[in-house]
This record gives C-alpha cells, structure tokens and sequence, in this order.
C-alpha cells in the first residue's frame, strides 16, 4: 500500500473513533445536564394560552435561554397580579402562570414564595399554593423558605392558629426569618386582633431591619396599624 | 506551528479593524442595560436577576460576534478573492483554516470575556457578591465560542453564499439546544426507525446544553467538578476536531476560480 493511502486511511479511522468518542461523551453529558425529568405533566398548559406558553417553551428551548424567557414572563406575571382588571376572575390563571414560569425558571425561588402567599393568604386557595409549594420544594430541596411557607399555609389552611403563631414565632425568633413569614405572622395577629403584637413585631423589623426597603415597609404597617387600634380600641 | 500562528494573528487583526469593536461596544451597553432594566422591573433578588440575565448576554454578544465575523469574512475571503493571496504563500490549506479558527476564537473569547467582566463588575457595584458558578459559566462559554467558531468556519468553507453559511450556523446552534427535547422524545412509545434515527440525529448535532451552565446556576442538584469540566473540554475538542476535519476536507477539494 502506497504510504500516502496509509496515512488516509489512518486519518480516516481516527476521524471516525474521534466521532464516536464525542458521541459518547455527548450521550453521558446528557444525563448530567438533564438529572431530572424536565418536563411537566401538570394540566396547566391546558388553561394557560397554548399560543403563550407553547411560544415560550419553544424559544427558551430552541435557543438555550429557559432562564431569560423565565424571567420576562415572571415580569409578566408580576403585572397580571398587579392589574387589578383581573381580579374580577379572582386571578384565576395566577398558578397556571406561576407554575409555567417555575417550570422554564425552576429554580427562582421568589415565583414560589410570591405565587404562594398570594394564592393562600390573599385568594385563598391552598390547594394550589400547596402545589406550587410542592414542586418548588421538588426542584430546590435546600431552601427551607418553602418548608416554612408551606408549613405557614398548612395551619392558615385549618384554621389551626393555636401551632401557627408559635410556629412562626419561633422561626422569627431564630433571626434571618424571610419577610413573608414577618408578614404573616403580623397579619395573623391583625386577624385575630392582636394589634400590640402586631405593633411590637413591625417595630423590631423597623429596628433591625439592614434594608431600607423592609424599614420603610415596616413603617407604613405601623403607621395602618396605630390607624386600626384608634379606630377599633 | 508557526504559519498557523501568522494566520491567527492576521485573522485577529482583520476582524478587530473591521469595527468588530463597535458592535461589542453596542452589545455591552444595549444587553447589559437590558439586563440590568429587567432585573429592575422583576419581583425577587434584582443582583442574581442581573446576572442571571448577564450570562445570555454574554452568550448572545458572542454568538452576534462571532456571526457577524463569518459575514465579514465570507464577503472579503470568498467574495472579493483575498483567499487567493493567502493559499498562494507556503501554506497548506489546513493550516490556513486551523489559523482561521483560532483568530477567530481570540477575537470572540476576548469579547466573552470582556462582557464578562462587566457584567461582574457591574454586580459587584450593585452590592451583590459573584458566585463561583459565574466564572464556570464563563468558562463552558468559552468552551462553547471553541465549538462555534469551528463549526461557523467549516460551514463557510462548505457554503457557496454568505447567506447559506450564516444561516446553517444559526439554525445548528438552534438545532443544538434541542438535544434535551430528542432525549425526551426517545424515552417516549414511538416506532424503532424513528428512534434510531433520533439517535443518529443526536450524535451528529452539537450538544449545546452540554455547555448552557447559565440556565443553572442556582441549581442545588448541581454536580460541578473536575469530572464534568474534562468530560465537557473533550467533548468540545472532540466534536471541533470532526468538524475542523470536515472543513478541512471541503476546503481541500473547493475549487477557486
């Protein structure tokens, strides 16, 4: 055989073994990059519009950036809370949202945090603020906001405020609490019309709060609350 | 060694005099503004929002430069012959494209890396702190601009128009990410030829989610350690060999008339 034939040959084969090589390592790649099943069963594409979330789904997968449609139909989201037009239907497709904005961002814990407490503690329907809960705690196993939160919505939910004040009581205690917990707890006491207390934990928060964004929140809870104990002694 | 060296630093000079510069310019002022404008607009924490949306730019401003390059290039190489002065000196064909590739992967890493910095610098002065994750991101991205800019190069020594190698690029890169969705499909009930094809598909195609980091970086499931970084690099040099190959072989049998 002609030498320059051997070394195309040669060529040849270590072309051919370098490619099943990278296929390889592409296939035992993929069980790195996808560790979980990423898809999501749940029926909420069927309320949500197709035409949207199927749009979304495409373009985050088609060019790599789940994370970037993630967060601009969050902010999307965000706004159709914030339109109160859509409180007529009770916010009805808030956890379809949440949940299709959690799928393409699953790890973006504010989505279940916020989508959470404003299903229960505001449209009160736990079921879904369990769920969402539920699969943010499948996807970020680590984080013990959910936990707390989840724990919170489950004595709101029966009413049980007897095991929700100490309970939150003592997470808050601990320091580091998130704020939603300081927001529970206050209005619980609101509710059942403990407004010192309400007053004293709002006046903590004010003093040792290290955000002004929280020290200013904290003010206008105290200036609603010294506003309801002069009107309700 | 040192011909393909010439090559890469001419291809580094070229690109960056023909205003290269400018468009990263704009990349880094209208991406990271747009970043750092949703991060504002969101609900949550705005740094990790910032540099969460950071990292697309990064992507992004590289792929845009890396495309524009190949435009560039294809009109002055191709269009107007200057490939001719080129393969006329001492210089085998697959060295002038070896020198292709890595001219063209200092130009984008340099802006990858660039972009990277101000999207860190940025953070830093906003009070967020840079986790570890941002740089392996930064990392895989560069890894990621290796594989493309072979890929591109190839498909402009495969493609008779601009237009043609521009557009095979972007849809690969496209095609790319949806290695995650055939894996999928293959763990569904559908006929046997159909998976063999998929299967065939997925080997040939590049896997781009092999290197998107950037979607997790804030994933706890997250295994990142030596392993993973050498399995990704060799699957980077492993696929860019093939296709640097295939390239080579167009271009050996490319005709200039």
């Amino acid at each position: 055989m002609a030498p320059g034939n051997r070394v195309r040959r040669g060529a040849i084969v270590l072309l051919a073994a370098v490619f099943l090589v990278q296929g390889w390592l592409g296939l035992r790649l993929d069980t790195w990059v996808h560790p979980q099943p990423f898809k999501n069963s749940e029926p909420h594409m069927a309320v949500v519009d197709k035409k949207v979330s199927s749009t979304l789904r495409a373009v985050a997968y088609l060019t790599g950036t789940k994370v970037l449609i993630g967060h601009l139909f969050w902010i999307q989201v965000i706004q159709y809370y914030g339109d109160t037009a859509n409180s007529a239907d009770r916010y009805s497709k808030l956890y379809d949202y949440c949940s299709l904005a959690s799928d393409l961002n699953p790890c973006f814990v504010t989505i279940y945090t916020f989508g959470a407490a404003a299903l229960a503690f505001h449209l009160k329907r736990y079921d879904q603020a369990e769920r969402l809960l539920q699969k943010g705690i499948l996807s970020n196993p680590n984080d013990v906001r959910l936990k707390l939160l989840l724990a919170s919505i489950n004595y709101e939910n029966s009413q049980n405020y007897a095991t929700l004040i100490p309970f939150l009581e003592a997470q808050i205690d601990q320091g580091e609490a998130p704020t939603i917990l300081v927001h529970i707890l206050a209005n619980t006491y609101q509710k059942l019309g403990k407004y010192d207390a309400a007053i004293a934990l709002w006046q903590r928060c004010l003093k040792n709060s290290d955000l002004d964004s929280q020290r200013i929140e904290a003010a206008y809870y105290l200036q609603e609350l010294y506003r309801l104990k002069k009107s309700k002694p | 060694m040192k011909k393909v060296l010439t090559v890469a630093a001419f291809t580094y000079r070229e690109l960056i005099r023909s205003n290269m510069f400018y468009v990263w310019l704009v990349s880094v002022v209208v991406l990271s503004g747009l970043a750092m404008v949703l991060s504002m607009l969101s609900f949550g924490d705005s740094v990790k929002i910032f540099l969460d949306l950071g990292l697309v730019a990064m992507e992004m401003g590289g792929t845009i430069v890396l495309l524009l390059s190949l435009a560039v290039t294809y009109n002055t190489e191709m269009d107007q012959k200057a490939i001719f002065l080129q393969l006329a000196k001492p210089i085998t064909r697959g060295e002038y494209l070896l020198g292709r590739v890595l001219g063209f992967y200092m130009v984008v890493g340099l802006f990858v890396l660039g972009m990277g910095l101000v999207i860190a610098g940025l953070g830093v002065c906003w009070g967020g702190t840079i986790p570890g994750l941002f740089w392996a991101s930064s990392v895989y991205l560069l890894m990621e601009m290796f594989l493309l800019c072979t890929l591109g190069l190839t498909f402009q020594m495969m493609g008779t128009t601009m237009v043609g190698s521009f557009l095979y690029t972007v849809f690969t890169i496209f095609l790319g990410h949806l290695i995650g969705e055939i894996e999928w499909l293959l763990g569904q009930d559908i006929a046997s030829w159909i998976k063999t094809l998929l299967r065939y598909i997925e080997i040939v195609l590049p896997n781009m989610e092999v290197f998107n980091l950037k979607d997790r970086l804030y994933d706890p499931t997250l295994i990142l350690g030596w392993a993973q970084y050498r399995d990704t690099f060799l699957y980077a040099f492993g696929y860019s060999f093939v296709v640097f190959m295939i390239g080579w072989i167009n271009l050996e049998k490319r005709e200039f008339k």
